[in-house]
């Protein structure tokens, strides 16, 4: 029997502020509600894969919790790689599986206002940057979104108001979304009367990071039967960078106006998936700032270049419209915890797929798309996943 | 106190021509001298064929605005707001990130520009691109 990949159980914290709880407790207690949810013994599991945490310095984040919780697993990894690092994890843990080298992996991470400021911020962001770059820059990656976002206006006619009702639409799920951090409802009036971020993007067209743990437990086939009444079957992964450093700077002919890694990695899942974009009921899209909501929907085939101007207006994206998009607030209104996103991203898929997604369920959901990025979009994964 | 409004760049011994190229008045960028391909920015290996010896060539310093955004967030090292910009270099080797001096209702995406330069300190100087009739 050809081996199969299933997600058959998660857990995640409420995304907010922990100061006072160390980032080991917060990713125990995610590991924790991951396996109550799958009816997994701990000992049963032989994968454990994690985001980086720069607070751990020296790379042993895996052993501090493999003796925390005191698991003996025989497969590990700390993947780090920009913004897909979760997905990355997913991805890696999926792959053990299929090779067979184990049977039951959990992912997990956790991001902290301590892990981020303590850890990556502290001098190294500019350092990301390309040296010629690193001169003119303040304010950390904004910059390279709103120049994208200014040229999608220019090539599109999009305004800013559509980039607006992109964040109100997010905002509307997350107010139904327990676990969201942003749930006061917005107008597109208060979007575009926010404090200026960098042209054209305000506060209210961005995302915010706040603190975050999750885990999902993935499966065998065989296992996934055996625990639990409602697996989520991992269908395809499609990776792809378009060897560019945020801006690419090496040739004319690539757009920021559209991502190809997005466009590449979207189409090697759906070949993969042997789908494609119309038989997608939901996704989720790594958006930092309202434009990318724009843009990365017709990078995923959902809409023609252009077309989410007019989809944003119609409710094509929302609960109830032809392709619902973000349906737990995204990362603008659920809170960006960078580096776990992708978990989030994921269990909010999940929990459609199972029908649990109270307020914001959509009905009959049964294949749902998982797209996330590092750079400014520069790597892109897109993961494929249909109820069981 | 009084802002620098930059960044030190990390340079390199590979790079260090196309800094001292800019104390000259010069944007220099390298041509590979195993397939000639010219390529900013400037680097050790050749993007194209991973060669690793290159000369320098001087490009014109026009080029058009791909797009922009003025920075409004504060910041330790920078008066804000001010304007950032993507330019498209004319001979066609690639896009730079840039400091713009102009006035933003000034600006329209794709239009000319030309590069200037700033003495940031003894030692370095930098890049700015300003609209070409200015």
């Amino acid at each position: 029997m050809k081996r199969e990949v299933a997600i058959i159980g998660y857990g995640a914290l409420k995304i907010g502020k922990y100061p006072e709880k160390s980032d080991n407790e917060l990713a125990i207690e995610s590991i924790r509600l991951s396996l109550e949810d799958s009816g997994v013994p701990k000992d049963d599991v032989d994968g454990l894969f994690t985001t980086p945490n720069y607070l751990d310095r020296m790379g042993l984040q895996l052993s501090t919790i493999a003796e925390y919780m005191r698991v003996s697993p025989k497969s590990m990894a700390e993947i780090s790689c920009g913004g897909t690092a979760a997905g990355l994890t997913i991805k890696y843990a999926m792959n053990e599986i299929l090779l067979g080298n184990i049977d039951i992996a959990v992912c997990y991470g956790t991001e902290t206002r301590r892990s981020m400021i303590e850890g990556y911020y502290k001098g190294k962001i500019t350092n990301m940057f390309e040296p010629t770059t690193q001169p003119h820059i303040s304010g950390g990656t904004i910059w390279a979104y709103a120049c994208s976002a200014r040229r999608y206006m220019h090539e599109y006619h999009a305004k800013e108001e559509h980039f607006a009702m992109a964040a109100v639409r997010d905002r509307e799920a997350a107010t139904k979304n327990p676990y969201a951090y942003f749930r006061t409802p917005i107008t597109v009036d208060d979007v575009l009367n926010s404090t200026i971020l960098c042209t054209p993007i305000k506060l209210l067209d961005s995302s915010a990071a706040r603190d975050g743990a999750a885990a999902v437990v993935l499966a065998s086939k065989d296992k996934a039967r055996r625990f639990s009444d409602a697996p989520v079957y991992l269908r395809a992964v499609g990776e792809h960078h378009d060897n560019s450093l945020f801006v690419p700077t090496d040739r004319r002919d690539k757009s920021i106006s559209s991502f190809t890694a997005t466009k590449e990695a979207a189409k090697d899942a759906f070949k993969m998936a042997k789908c494609k974009s119309n038989d997608i009921d939901i996704a989720e899209i790594y958006a930092p700032f309202s434009p990318q909501e724009l843009i990365i929907p017709e990078d995923l085939g959902f809409f023609t270049r252009g077309g989410m101007i007019k989809a944003i207006q119609d409710g094509s994206t929302e609960i109830g419209g032809e392709i619902p998009i973000n349906t737990d607030g995204g990362l603008l209104s659920r809170g960006h915890p960078a580096m776990i996103t992708p978990f989030y991203e994921s269990i909010s898929i999940i929990r459609q797929l199972r029908g649990e997604a109270g307020k914001n369920q959509v009905e009959g959901a049964e294949i749902g798309l998982m797209h996330c990025e590092g750079g400014m979009l520069n790597n892109c994964m897109v993961f494929i996943f249909q109820r069981g | 106190m009084e802002k620098r409004n930059f960044r030190h760049p990390q340079i390199f011994h590979s790079t260090e021509k196309f800094w001292l190229g800019l104390r000259d008045r010069k944007f220099l960028v390298q041509r590979c001298k195993n397939c000639e391909e010219i390529f900013f920015p400037p680097r050790s290996h050749c993007p194209k064929c991973l060669y690793n010896e290159m000369d320098w060539v001087e490009l014109s310093g026009k080029g058009t605005l791909y797009s922009w955004s003025e920075i409004h967030i504060p910041s330790r090292n920078f008066d804000v707001p001010y304007v950032i910009g993507i330019i498209d270099l004319e001979e066609g080797v690639g896009r730079m990130v840039s400091k713009i001096r102009a006035r933003v209702e000034d600006l329209r995406i794709d239009m000319p520009m030309k590069i200037d330069y700033e003495d940031a300190e003894e030692d370095l100087t930098l890049y700015v691109w300003m609209p070409a009739q200015s």
